[in-house]
């Protein structure tokens, strides 16, 4: 046999090239059009100076970049026509992105570059982000321009996008957590029509309900996640009278905020009540499996279609110390760094997209609440709710018990993330609730001091 | 040129006629000679560039750009979006060497990797030898095996998040006719991390298997024939002979597989997002983690740093000391 070894000399050259050009590849993933070094912060200084906007010509052509919530890229591509139809502006439509996170990701990745859209979609816990990195502009003179009526839109939903005295985003597909349960098996188990009001009283019924669900199933079934878990569990951490935070304070280890923590920790290890979701868990509801769960009010209208028993829906159980709910779901921002012709045909897209009857279709295609007053109380909502009550619980829950969220939650970017991971700590690992609080306190602490703090201004 | 120089160094430079020997060229042949071959070179090196270039431009641009940003983005504090950033010196590397999930992410890249890499080499191998044989629908058989690999990760991960699924799945199903109840292949570590091995193996076995049977088509018959005359057994044949001079395809895949298992990313991203818990969270991944959902981009291009550093070494290491083990036939 003529085996020989290879020589080590012609070795090095390849050894060089092959190795370099292997490994440069793991570093094109982070490589990016680079930021001006300096003092941070740039919120604090105006984005733009005053546009007159009654001089400005709006541009023929804009883009929208949206993921489309509660599957609603037709009901979008309909509004799109008619606009053009009314004011002969185009407005081309961009997937970019299967939920908020995905949107905001190649929003951010955009930055600095002529390929951001015209209008984007800024979810609860991104718009903020947007705005410490100057990314959106005000959008109170330029509606106050097109006569849109802000103090129409839903105090609640539209104050959420309030900064500095000023709104950087409008409400669009906007929602809170609902309780949504099978009124099948309620029946079957001899329940009264309607959500538990307190989680004690959940978990009493759980002793005539758990004979009722299937083999697998349960009481009640959560799932966990980014943008998700840490939303839901805002409801249960102030029903033990506790917060993630007080302004930008973490208050994780006071002892309401832990009480929080084993509320979740004994619902689903103690008491045996809840179970958790492999993925989704409006599609084990929706399959019948649990008997109740959480679910945003986007989702709504995709469970009416896909479950084959009555759907109940209610508000969300209080704790000992009440509760309330969260807002979530997503407005729309006008980037900063677009010409005032495309800032103002945004402006009058995002008019038109949020004026009193499309909001009403777009709420009624999806689930999602109408963020204008107007829009609760006119006809074709009117209809909807005598049609499919389950509709108004949302619009009723949010005047009944919505609460302003957590600073940290929404404003602290990847605060999110790691309330998540601690929740999920919590419900998957059955981990004690102050220990997985406090491993996560010093890293919000370091995203605070470094994604946030500097960009302030020093009054705030 | 030196010994051109030293040769002619006793004699006057301009004289015409050195009188030297016959097969001495004359000064002017000489200077017409060496401008032909420095023209030739001109040319030569003109054409290389030529054709070299449009590839050479794309690589400056699309590769040494980006790395030598990333590598001074490393040095910024920096959320990805801003317009400003500050200076931190190595203030991200510190961070990283002791922040308290590194430890873990480094494990579980390990794991991966060794998983990923070591599985695919040894399975590939199997599948390539079986479908070496003369069996009746071969080609059909290839054509499978090696389908996966061309498929987009996404999708394939979506599939088999669908066959996972521990409540409706296909697998949950297979195990409950042999009376073993599912894993919580979602939410149960270490099943997650099984579960996206498993499926990055799968794709990846094909392209292994390929690779290898090219490799097996080529070791000559005649040492085969050889070695069963001289009585070895079929596995004997298989340690002495074959896989001796299967090692230039084995040193291949092992490159190519480790480079490519250290930066795989699409499999995790649709099937578990780097969670429950982290525990799907490779060194690649936690790089998108940091970078566009923390918003960390100078911490997030320190860590592309650290793991470029990483397949530098890993690759220098197999290069330098796998190569030597190397045979070729």
């Amino acid at each position: 046999m003529s085996h020989r070894t290879a020589r080590r000399a012609t070795a090095r050259p390849r050894t060089v090239v092959v190795t370099a050009l292997a490994a440069l590849t793991a570093l094109t993933a982070a490589g990016c059009a680079g930021p001006s070094v300096g003092a941070a912060g740039g919120s604090d200084e105006p984005s733009a100076e005053a546009v007159d906007w009654s001089q400005v010509e709006p541009a023929k052509e804009i883009t929208w970049w949206s993921n489309h919530p509660g599957a609603s890229q037709e009901v979008e591509q309909q509004f799109i026509d008619e606009f053009k139809d009314e004011t002969g502006i185009s407005v081309k439509l961009v997937t970019a992105g299967a939920d908020y996170d995905e949107v905001a990701q190649r929003f951010q990745a955009a930055s600095q570059t002529d390929e951001l859209p015209d209008l984007v979609i800024a979810s609860d816990v991104w718009w903020f982000r947007y705005h410490l990195n100057d990314q959106i502009m005000p959008v109170d003179d330029v509606m106050e321009f097109l006569d849109a009526d802000a103090a129409d839109f839903q105090p609640a939903l539209y104050s959420d996008y309030e900064y500095d005295d000023q709104h950087w985003a409008v409400p669009y597909a906007r929602s809170t957590p609902l309780f949504y349960y099978n009124k099948d098996l309620w029946d079957a188990a001899g329940l009264p029509d309607r959500g538990p009001e307190t989680w004690a009283e959940l978990e009493e019924w759980d002793a005539s309900l758990k004979d009722e669900v299937p083999e697998k199933g349960s009481t009640f079934g959560l799932s966990t996640g980014p943008s998700w878990g840490a939303w839901w569990f805002e409801n249960m951490i102030w029903g033990q009278g506790g917060a993630y935070s007080d302004g930008f304070e973490l208050t994780l280890d006071t002892p309401e905020a832990i009480a929080g923590g084993q509320f979740v920790h004994d619902l689903f290890h103690e008491s045996g009540v809840a179970t958790l979701s492999a993925d989704d868990a409006m599609a084990d509801f929706s399959s019948g499996l649990i008997a109740s769960t959480i679910g945003s009010t986007g989702s709504l209208k995709g469970a009416l279609d896909a479950a084959k028993f009555e759907v109940g829906t209610a508000y969300l159980p209080d704790g000992p110390q009440g509760g309330g709910t969260p807002t979530g779901g997503t407005g729309l921002a006008i980037p900063s760094s677009k010409t005032p012709e495309e800032q103002l045909a945004a402006a009058m897209f995002l008019e038109f997209l949020t004026d009193t009857e499309n909001t009403a279709t777009f709420s009624q295609s999806t689930g999602y609440m109408p963020v204008r007053t107007s829009a609760v109380e006119s006809d074709t909502m009117k209809a909807t709710y005598e049609e499919t009550p389950q509709f108004r619980t949302a619009v009723d829950q949010l005047a009944d018990k919505a609460r302003v969220q957590d600073d940290v939650r929404v404003f602290v970017p990847g605060a999110d993330a790691l309330l998540n991971d601690a929740l999920e700590q919590i419900v998957i690992e059955g981990a004690d609730p102050a220990t997985a609080f406090e491993e996560i306190t010093p890293r919000i602490e370091t995203a605070y001091t470094e994604n946030v703090e500097p960009y302030l201004d020093p009054q705030d | 040129m030196t010994t051109i120089a030293t040769t002619r160094a006793p004699e006057d430079p301009g004289a015409p006629h050195a009188g030297s020997a016959a097969p001495e060229r004359t000064e002017p042949q000489r200077l017409r000679r060496s401008r032909l071959a420095a023209g030739r070179r001109r040319t030569a090196l003109l054409w290389a560039l030529l054709l070299a270039g449009p590839n050479i431009a794309l690589l400056l641009v699309f590769v040494y750009r980006p790395l030598v940003e990333s590598l001074y983005l490393s040095t910024l504090q920096w959320n990805l979006g801003s317009p400003t950033a500050r200076f931190v010196g190595l203030g991200n590397y510190v961070e990283w060497f002791t922040a308290p999930t590194t430890g873990r992410i480094v494990l579980t890249t390990l794991v991966f990797t060794v998983a990923t890499v070591g599985g695919a080499m040894v399975l590939g191998l199997g599948l390539a030898l079986l479908l070496n044989r003369r069996l009746r629908g071969r080609g059909i058989a290839r054509t499978v095996a090696f389908a996966p690999y061309v498929l987009g990760g996404f999708a394939v991960g979506i599939l088999w998040l669908f066959m996972f699924d521990p409540r409706y799945g296909l697998i949950q199903e297979l195990l409950g006719w042999v009376g073993i109840a599912s894993p919580q292949w979602y939410t149960g570590r270490p099943w997650p991390l099984v579960m996206v091995i498993v499926v990055y193996l799968w794709k990846n076995l094909g392209y292994v298997a390929l690779i290898y049977l090219a490799g097996l088509q080529a070791v000559p018959q005649d040492l085969k024939d050889a070695a069963a005359l001289d009585g070895a057994s079929a596995a004997r044949t298989l340690r002495s002979v074959v896989l001796p001079l299967l090692t230039p395809t084995t040193f291949f895949l092992l490159v190519t597989m480790l480079l490519s298992s250290l930066q795989s990313f699409d499999t995790i991203k649709a099937m578990t997002q780097g969670g429950p818990l982290g525990s799907t969270t490779t060194l690649m991944y936690s790089i998108y983690v940091e970078s566009f959902v923390n918003g960390r981009a100078g911490y997030a291009s320190a860590v592309a740093t650290i793991l470029f550093l990483v397949l530098l070494a890993v690759t220098a290491v197999q290069l330098r000391f796998v190569q030597q083990k190397v045979h070729y036939a």
